[in-house]
C-alpha cells in the first residue's frame, strides 16, 4: 500500500488560492485505507475549505467526488463528465493518482493535496509502518521475510550490527531491530544457512537512474 | 427529564433567526436522560437553537459530523459522552476525545476558534442530564456569538 497525509490546510489554500471552481477528487484505495485520501477525508478536507473560504469572504465553490483509483484510467474518465465545471483539481491521491490525473486532463491545473510518504502496511488501528522500498530486485527469501532496506536502521544486508540490545535498534528503541527478526525467523524454518553468504551491495541502477521504470506485460494487454 | 433544567433559559424565541448562534449536539443515546422524548422536549423548548444528534455511542462520532455541523447551520458543535472506564462499547468515549481534538484542531487550522468544538464526559460520582448539559452548552454557545465559518 502506498501511504500519504494530508498537505497542511494553510499550504493547499495557497496553492488553491487562484481558482474559483474547484473540485477535490479523493481515491478510494491506499489513500483511503491510510484515512488521507478516501471519500470521508476528501469530505473533511473539502468541508474546511469552504468554511475558510466563507471566512475569508472568498467566492468560491469547492466540490467532491472520489474514484476508486486515480492511478488506474479506467477510473480516472469518470471525470470526463464534470470536469468542464471546475478550473481546478484538488486531487487527494498519491503522487501517482495526482499525475495519472493531470495527464489524463492536460487542460485542467492538478494541485496535490496529499504528500506521498512509503510502501507500507497498516499495522493497527492508525499505525502504518514502511515496509518495502520497490528496489526491484526483491531478497526477502535470504532474509525471511523482512527487508533489511527498508526496516534496519542501517540498511545493513549483512548484518547484524552488533548495536541491538534486547531486540530493538540501538537507533531508535522503539524500532524493532530487524535483523533480530531475520534470524528469529530464518531459525524457525531452519534456514539460518541463507546468512551464511555474504550479500553484495544491492544494485539501485533497478530502482533509479534510468528515468521512470515500467512494467509491460503483454499478456495482459488488450 | 427535570423540567427545572431548561426552563430558566428561555433562548428559543431569540435565537430563531439565521443571526444568532445555534448549537449542535451529538449525544451518546446512554447518558442520563438520553432518550427519544427528552430529545423532542428539548428540541421543543429550545426550538431552532439547538439541533439533537442521538448517536448509539460516541465512537460513533465521525470527525465529519462535526465539520459538516459548523459548515451548513453550527455555531458550536459538542459531544456528550459517557464517564471515563463507562463506556458499553469500552472505549467509545475515548475515541470521540481524540476525534474530537483533530476537528479541533482542523478548524484551529482555518481560523475558527477550537472553543466551538468540544467534548464532555459525565461523571460517575455526579452525573447529569441531557437537559443540564444542554442548558450548559447553550450559555457557553451564546457567548461565542455566532461562527465566521457557517452558511447563513
Amino acid at each position: 500500500m502506498i501511504t500519504a497525509e494530508q498537505k497542511p490546510i494553510d499550504e493547499i489554500r495557497e496553492m488553491i488560492n487562484p481558482y474559483k471552481r474547484i473540485l477535490a477528487v479523493g481515491c478510494g484505495s491506499c489513500v483511503a485505507e491510510c484515512a488521507a485520501g478516501g471519500q470521508k477525508e476528501t469530505a473533511m478536507l473539502a468541508s474546511a475549505l469552504r468554511m475558510a473560504a466563507r471566512m475569508n469572504h472568498e467566492d468560491v465553490t469547492i466540490d467532491e467526488k472520489t474514484l476508486d483509483r486515480q492511478c488506474v484510467r479506467d477510473f480516472v474518465i469518470q471525470l470526463d463528465d464534470v470536469i468542464q465545471n471546475y478550473d481546478a483539481l484538488l486531487s487527494l491521491a498519491c503522487g501517482a493518482g495526482v499525475q495519472a490525473v493531470a495527464e489524463m486532463f492536460p487542460e485542467i491545473p492538478v494541485i496535490p493535496a496529499l504528500n506521498t510518504e512509503f510502501l507500507g502496511e497498516t499495522r493497527d488501528q492508525g499505525l502504518w509502518i514502511e515496509s518495502c522500498q520497490g528496489c526491484g530486485d526483491c531478497m526477502l527469501y535470504f532474509f525471511g521475510g523482512i527487508c533489511p532496506i527498508s526496516r534496519c536502521s542501517k540498511q545493513l544486508l549483512n548484518g547484524p550490527c552488533g548495536g541491538s540490545k534486547n531486540g530493538v535498534c540501538e537507533v531508535d528503541p522503539e524500532v524493532p531491530c530487524a535483523w533480530q527478526m531475520i534470524i528469529d525467523r530464518l531459525a524457525r524454518f531452519n534456514a539460518l544457512g541463507r546468512l551464511e553468504m555474504i550479500y553484495p551491495p544491492k544494485d539501485w541502477a533497478k530502482k533509479q537512474g534510468k528515468g521512470p521504470r515500467k512494467i509491460i506485460r503483454e499478456d495482459q494487454q488488450s | 427529564m427535570n423540567k427545572a433544567d431548561i426552563k430558566p433559559n428561555g433562548m428559543a424565541a431569540e435565537m430563531s433567526n439565521g443571526q444568532n448562534p445555534i448549537l449542535a449536539i451529538f449525544y451518546c443515546q446512554n447518558i442520563p436522560g438520553g432518550d427519544e422524548g427528552s430529545r423532542q422536549e428539548l428540541e421543543s423548548h429550545y426550538g431552532e437553537s439547538i439541533r439533537l444528534f442521538p448517536i448509539p455511542c460516541g465512537g460513533r462520532l465521525e470527525p465529519l459530523h462535526l465539520l459538516k455541523a459548523l459548515e451548513t447551520f453550527a455555531d458550536a458543535a459538542f459531544v456528550i459522552a459517557c464517564p471515563e472506564g463507562a463506556c458499553r462499547y469500552f472505549e467509545g468515549n475515548r475515541r470521540a476525545k481524540k476525534r474530537v481534538e483533530r476537528t479541533q484542531a482542523i478548524i484551529e487550522s482555518i481560523g475558527l476558534e477550537k472553543e466551538r468544538l468540544g467534548i464532555l464526559l459525565g461523571s460517575r460520582e455526579k452525573p447529569k442530564t441531557l437537559s443540564r448539559w444542554v442548558k450548559e452548552l447553550s450559555e457557553q454557545t451564546s457567548r461565542l456569538g455566532v461562527s465566521k465559518g457557517r452558511r447563513l
